[in-house]
């Protein structure tokens, strides 16, 4: 007896996704997920503009995650004209990662996956029951944002970041305001903790992974380094990224796929908590173990509680960067000098939902000659539809709704990012 | 009073103007419990796509399937918001529309098989639909949308500024980018609603928000050339927001042409 399953459209997550599944006596016949958000070919888009333009342009490929694809623009720009940036550059830069992964992770968490968790349909209807969790969740997205404001000049595609730097520094007031909104978040943050060490993940993933991520220097725990580590304990330089992530076109989809050594693998919070999550102390350490994170970790939905994690860290490593900055900003720095020239670079950051890459080329005077960019989501695309087949083996005797809303909330827990998947890739 | 029924759409987009909503983090809970939100793909798994009083639709029309769910949603909303430069403008992913989306597709992806969409030349939503109102800003402001869906909820029409980017820059005494730093910037062109906040940060303004009504792209184009910028290094920099702005071509070219 054959039989079909669906998710259209997959709901609660950025973009425009569906999954298709063909079954026959109880077998997989065909299990895809169709990415099938517009293709914009931003590569395409930025060649010829100068250098200075380039990250206005590629961070307009996603909104949540705008602020890391600005910096990874500007990182790859950076390298092929040889700029170095200062280390208070690189701190405020640091800063920006983070408030952009406290918005992020803070809005999957309270607004996406908690609500869709405990059954309800929206964060607004959470409210209606859980009126403290929600605004606990939204205050803390909120401060992402601010913090976000504060140092790019605003949350969504900033204003403020340039190639060498910034055009405006925080003024040492604007600096302690945040710092005492960031010791509240802190509070916030274990709050939340508690509450999500109250939920229950579902199993029903269950699934081996290999696992991708940039690896930071001095074993710390971070969103940015110049290797990238992977679990079969291979390291690459990120210039060779392109030996990680293989893509490859697929048929019913308009993103491509990748697979590294001839396997899906994935990147995002669970990736680096499974991979540098022993480096973590203080409420990063405390929030793995009250959310009992630890190896195997062969369950995609604890990508949720992973997230949390990163967002304990997250909060009070800013907080750190910030009583340096109040300590030490030198608000008369001047940005670095520019000579254009004509090279290549790469720029990686560890996005929300995991490593993310841009390269460019540049002419003699500057303009985009070629460019590439690989997001989280694209990466993921091929683990997922690997972990969607555990979903319908491990659930084959469910019923055919149930197995379709765990294969939604398995794909949820991703935090897919679509209109980040959907590019184009030309060399 | 009844509330009103909403839906909130991305056609080929960031989801910049959708996140704009979902970033009114204080007013957020307040603004859903005063619509009867009916569609919001992006923020409730609970959707149904039925008659609406007001649609909000952000990004482009790219695709064919972009340009039927673009109709559908028209056929059965009383008012059609237009969310964001792209809808309104066309935005960054109409910045290269001389290239046929042929072109950009075979670049891409090869002579490999893919079930591919068919594409369309991004436009803006007026394109193709009659649209009511337009919220322009990449992304929108804050303020704009929620004024806006006050003002709807008051039975209003809701009123948006007209004036330049640099009146706001003038207001809040910032250095000129253009006159005293030789920079290129939009902000003679631009709507402005954003309080001048790239020129408020020492960056110039790259029109973001899309065209002010009756932008003079002529003469910001000529001063840019006394300046001594290229015509590719001025065009490029135009472009990126809102190349199918008719107004932005034709002056240009009738420039060109002298």
């Amino acid at each position: 007896m054959s039989e079909t399953l669906s998710v259209n459209p997959l709901c609660l997550v950025e973009g425009h996704g569906r999954i298709e599944v063909e079954l026959d006596q109880g077998r997989i016949k065909k299990l895809e997920l169709n990415l099938i958000e517009g293709s914009r070919f931003f590569e395409a888009l930025v060649k010829g503009h100068s250098y200075n333009e380039v990250h206005h342009i590629s961070c307009r490929i996603c909104a949540i995650c705008s602020s890391v694809h600005q910096l990874s623009a500007l990182n790859a720009i950076e390298d092929a004209l040889g700029v170095k940036v200062s280390p208070q550059t690189e701190l405020l830069r640091e800063l920006l990662i983070l408030g952009g992964n406290i918005e992020s992770h803070s809005l999957h968490l309270f607004c996406l996956a908690i609500p869709d968790i405990l059954g309800y349909p929206s964060a607004a209807a959470l409210a209606e029951d859980h009126l403290e969790v929600a605004k606990l969740g939204l205050g803390l997205k909120k401060l992402g944002n601010e913090v976000q404001e504060l140092t790019a000049g605003r949350a969504i595609h900033s204003s403020n970041t340039t190639v060498g730097g910034f055009g405006r520094l925080p003024a040492v007031a604007e600096l302690k305001e945040i710092k005492a909104k960031l010791e509240k978040g802190l509070d916030d943050g274990l709050a939340a903790l508690k509450f999500l060490s109250t939920l229950e993940f579902p199993r029903y993933a269950s699934s081996e992974s290999v696992f991708i991520a940039l690896n930071p220097p001095a074993g710390k725990f971070g969103f940015k380094g110049p290797t990238i580590l992977t679990s079969t304990g291979k390291e690459f330089d990120i210039h060779d990224y392109r030996k990680v992530c293989n893509e490859k076109v697929v048929r019913y989809s308009h993103a491509k796929q990748s697979l590294f050594e001839g396997k899906p693998f994935m990147v995002g919070s669970l990736a680096r908590v499974a991979l540098l999550g022993d480096r973590l102390d203080g409420v990063g350490a405390d929030a793995m173990k009250m959310l009992n994170l630890s190896p195997p970790y062969d369950n995609i939905i604890a990508n949720n509680p992973a997230q949390a994690v990163e967002l304990a860290y997250s909060l009070e490593r800013s907080l750190a960067i910030v009583n340096e900055l109040i300590e030490k900003i030198n608000l008369a720095e001047p940005l670095p000098e520019i000579k254009v020239r004509a090279g290549q670079g790469t720029g990686a950051y560890e996005a929300p939902r995991g490593s993310l890459y841009h390269h460019y080329e540049l002419d003699e005077n500057g303009l985009v000659t070629g460019a590439d960019i690989v997001t989280p989501t694209a990466q993921n695309a091929a683990n997922l539809e690997k972990d969607l087949r555990a979903v319908v083996e491990n659930s084959i005797q469910s019923k055919s709704t149930e197995i379709e809303h765990f294969m939604a909330v398995t794909a949820r827990a991703y935090d897919p990012c679509i209109s980040c998947s959907v590019h184009l890739i030309q060399r | 009073m009844a509330k009103p029924k909403v839906g909130i759409y991305g056609l080929t987009s960031c989801a910049g103007d959708q996140l704009v909503l979902v970033n009114c983090e204080d007013e957020l809970l307040d603004i859903v419990g005063a619509l009867d939100l009916k569609s919001f793909v992006m923020g409730q798994s609970i959707n149904d796509e039925c008659e609406l009083d007001i649609a909000l639709v952000e990004g482009v029309v790219a695709n064919q399937h972009d340009k039927e769910t673009l109709e559908d949603i028209r056929s059965r909303s009383a008012l059609l918001i237009a969310l964001g430069t792209c809808a309104v403008w066309g935005g960054v992913p109409a910045s290269k529309n001389e290239v046929s989306r042929a072109e950009f597709q075979k670049a891409v992806y090869g002579t490999e098989t893919t079930g591919h969409e068919e594409l369309i030349t991004p436009l803006p939503l007026s394109h193709f639909v009659p649209v009511d109102f337009r919220i322009s800003g990449c992304p929108i402001e804050k303020e704009e949308l929620v004024g806006s869906i006050a003002s709807l909820l008051h039975g209003d029409i809701p009123v948006l500024t007209n004036i330049p980017v640099c009146t706001e820059c003038k207001m809040a005494e910032n250095i000129c980018q253009m006159v005293d730093l030789n920079n290129i910037c939009l902000g003679p062109v631009t709507l402005a609603g954003c309080q001048a906040r790239c020129p408020g940060h020492n960056r110039p303004c790259v029109g973001c928000r899309g065209p002010i009504e009756e932008a003079n792209f002529a003469s910001e184009y000529t001063l840019l050339l006394e300046k001594g910028f290229t015509s590719s290094e001025v065009i490029n920099r135009m472009r990126i927001f809102a190349y199918p702005c008719e107004g932005l071509q034709a002056q240009v070219e009738k420039i060109e042409n002298e």
